[in-house]
């Protein structure tokens, strides 16, 4: 046990310096990249650049993918910034998790005394000092008060500084790797630093989940732990112990399509409800933030990440997903303007080129919308986003970022959503709690 | 009557008062009431004072980690870690006299000679850990190199202690980091690695070099 620990931390750089290297190394890598697509150019002066850009993606994606930790956050929100995520991207976005080593039992000691000023033993009647996983920023252990289960959420010390400083190390490369301007990509990093800085204060983690919990609390199907707010600080969290099983091993059970579409369900009502009642949404849809109880409902465990969506967001995007709004062309133009998908410089054949290749993507997007149930185990819906996503990816249009920034967390929860019930291969009845709009149209 | 309580409380509150050390030992002890003999009785100068208060944190914490209900679970690597975690703990709450105390020392490569005594408290508390465990397979028993284990802790306490007196940030979790980081290391090289398996297979190579002859190659 502990000798598989110790190597799974050895096999991830850990240190500021051996991430600085590994980024180093990539840099180097996509330099050579450009060196071969230059030489070969110098043969052949027809070669365009999409070989270059798949290279690169490539080294990219397999540097990123080993440095885990929020180094791997920054590469899942930029991919996700074109808007549709590549599907070999999806399949690492369940593992994708800030990776610290685990901390040691003194350590855990250490912080319950410096914010409770006891140890965990003086605290819950019983505690275990072996953590049971590993949280997105920290660990979670088991104890027991008053014949309660708890859940105890400890966050790693240091996270924030390692989020500011990784970002820190990602940016120059990004600008460099995406193509894009320091000043455009600006925008996105800040709003993923904030989130990601967010998800560190575990006071607020706790404010929230018990905000949400209650608003969510009339869904069918959907349960929440308690929360004791006197037994959470800065860094600890303790809640109650949600027995279940995670997605993975639920879907191993080999459900009956009644269960999984009732699980699907509570999902999408989940986050239908928070979108469209309280405007603030739950970002993290990470299979591992969500439990199966053995009656068959949803635990919904981790508030870290939420989304606030602003009106001037709001309202323009879902008149386009739920309303027959990209049926009038100047209209869609407008709200795509609102969005700034389309930008005030561009040119007419600009326009003319993203109102199309935009509204294709809002209309794929928008299709479990447009019904009042909808599949989610057609595999060809989700082939048609994947390939559409991995299109637009190469094209030379979209190298430059569009879009406001609230797209990053936004797309990242519905996509992510979309995902699990595709896993779930669940039939949900989309029309529960629907967009509600004003009349955009004037 | 004088304590060395008491006159080491009176220490601490001069210097952190004046923010240096009294004239003499005659006026220190005139302000305090009490004779020059009685202080000599205790220590025989000021800087032996001091050395003696950064014993009491040494002795201080390790007397209270003992009687952590886990301490007997605790691994040697846990037992080392506590005893960090505990003693700069302690500490925070001196740490006007323990900065004071630290930023007078000559910059020297070797340890400040008021942690002389609490280095005697530090290497005794260190061997018995290091030697658990050596016993328990823990921690790998080397020639020569496992009798400088202690040494290389108390490098590291130096480190930590020196990174402790410039650490701003709140409830010094940076120190907490340095703790966590660097014991981890500490103790990863005190464990059986690959060099180990290196040296051995190089003995084994070594031993074994007319191998090649034998077989023909």
């Amino acid at each position: 046990m502990s000798e598989d620990k110790a190597q799974e931390q050895n096999s991830i750089p850990t240190s500021k310096v051996q991430r600085s290297a590994k980024f180093v190394k990539t840099g180097l890598k996509v330099g050579g990249n450009y060196i071969k697509h230059y030489s070969k150019k110098l043969f052949n002066p027809d070669l365009d650049r999409t070989e270059l850009n798949e290279d690169n993606a490539t080294d990219i994606y397999e540097s990123l993918s080993e440095l885990k930790g929020s180094a791997l956050k920054v590469a899942q929100m930029l991919s996700m910034d074109k808007n549709i995520l590549p599907k070999a991207y999806v399949d690492k976005f369940s593992q994708s998790q800030y990776n610290a080593p685990p901390l040691s039992g003194p350590l855990i000691v250490q912080t319950f005394k410096k914010y409770f000023g006891k140890s965990p033993e003086q605290i819950y009647d019983q505690f275990n000092l072996k953590s049971t996983n590993a949280a997105s920023i920290g660990q979670v252990h088991q104890a027991m008060l008053n014949g309660q289960k708890l859940a105890v959420k400890i966050q790693y010390p240091g996270v924030g500084d390692s989020i500011s400083s990784d970002l820190k190390l990602v940016k120059p490369f990004a600008f460099r790797l995406l193509g894009m301007s320091e000043k455009e990509l600006d925008v996105y990093m800040r709003e993923v630093e904030e989130r990601l800085l967010e998800e560190t204060d575990y006071e607020l983690e706790v404010r929230r989940s018990i905000e949400f919990s209650n608003a969510c609390s009339l869904l069918n199907n959907v349960v929440f732990p308690t929360y004791y707010p006197e037994l959470s600080s800065k860094r600890i969290i303790t809640m109650s112990w949600l027995e279940g099983q995670h997605l993975r091993e639920f879907l191993q059970t080999n459900p009956s399509q009644e269960l999984r579409n009732q699980i699907g369900q509570a999902l999408w009502d989940f986050y239908n409800f928070q979108q469209h009642e309280l405007r603030a949404v739950h970002a993290d849809p990470h299979p591992g933030n969500f439990m199966i109880t053995p009656d068959g409902k949803l635990g919904i465990i981790d508030f870290g990440c939420i989304k606030e969506m602003p009106e001037d967001f709001y309202y323009p995007f879902f008149s386009l997903t739920s309303t027959n709004l990209l049926d009038d062309k100047d209209e869609t133009i407008k709200a795509f303007r609102k969005l700034e998908m389309i930008l005030p410089n561009d040119t007419p054949q600009q326009i003319e080129f993203y109102y199309n290749m935009y509204r294709q993507m809002i209309s794929l997007f928008a299709k479990p919308y447009m019904s009042n149930t909808f599949n989610f185990s057609q595999t060809a819906f989700f082939d048609e986003l994947y390939g559409f996503g991995e299109m637009i990816a190469r094209m030379p249009e979209f190298k430059q970022a569009r879009g406001v920034k609230h797209f990053i967390y936004v797309n990242r929860t519905n996509f992510g959503l979309y995902n699990i019930l595709h896993e779930l291969q669940a039939e949900v009845r989309t029309d529960t709690y629907k967009p509600h709009l004003i009349n955009v149209a004037e | 009557m004088a304590t060395i309580d008491s006159i080491q409380s009176a220490y601490i509150d001069y210097v952190l008062t004046e923010g240096r050390e009294p004239q003499s030992v005659y006026l220190f002890a005139k302000n305090n009431e009490m004779t020059e003999e009685e202080f000599y009785r205790y220590f025989g100068s000021f800087e032996a004072v001091e050395q003696n208060i950064w014993a009491d944190f040494g002795k201080k914490t390790v007397t209270e980690i003992k009687t952590q209900e886990v301490w007997p679970q605790y691994s040697a690597r846990e037992k080392a870690l506590s005893f960090f975690y505990s003693f700069f703990e302690l500490l925070k709450r001196s740490r006007s006299f323990a900065v004071y105390s630290l930023k007078k020392q000559p910059r020297a490569l070797s340890s400040p000679r008021v942690l002389d005594n609490l280095k005697v408290i530090f290497e005794n508390f260190a061997d018995e850990i290091l030697r658990e465990g050596i016993e328990t397979g823990e921690l790998t028993d080397r020639k020569f190199f496992s009798k400088r284990y202690k040494d290389a802790l108390w490098m590291q306490f130096g480190f930590v202690l020196k990174f402790w007196t410039n650490d701003n940030s709140a409830g010094f979790e940076k120190t907490d980091e340095a703790i966590e980081k660097g014991l981890n290391v500490t103790f990863d090289l005190f464990q059986r690695s690959p060099i180990d398996n290196l040296i051995d297979y190089g003995k084994f190579l070594a031993k074994n070099g007319s191998l090649k002859e034998k077989m023909g190659m």
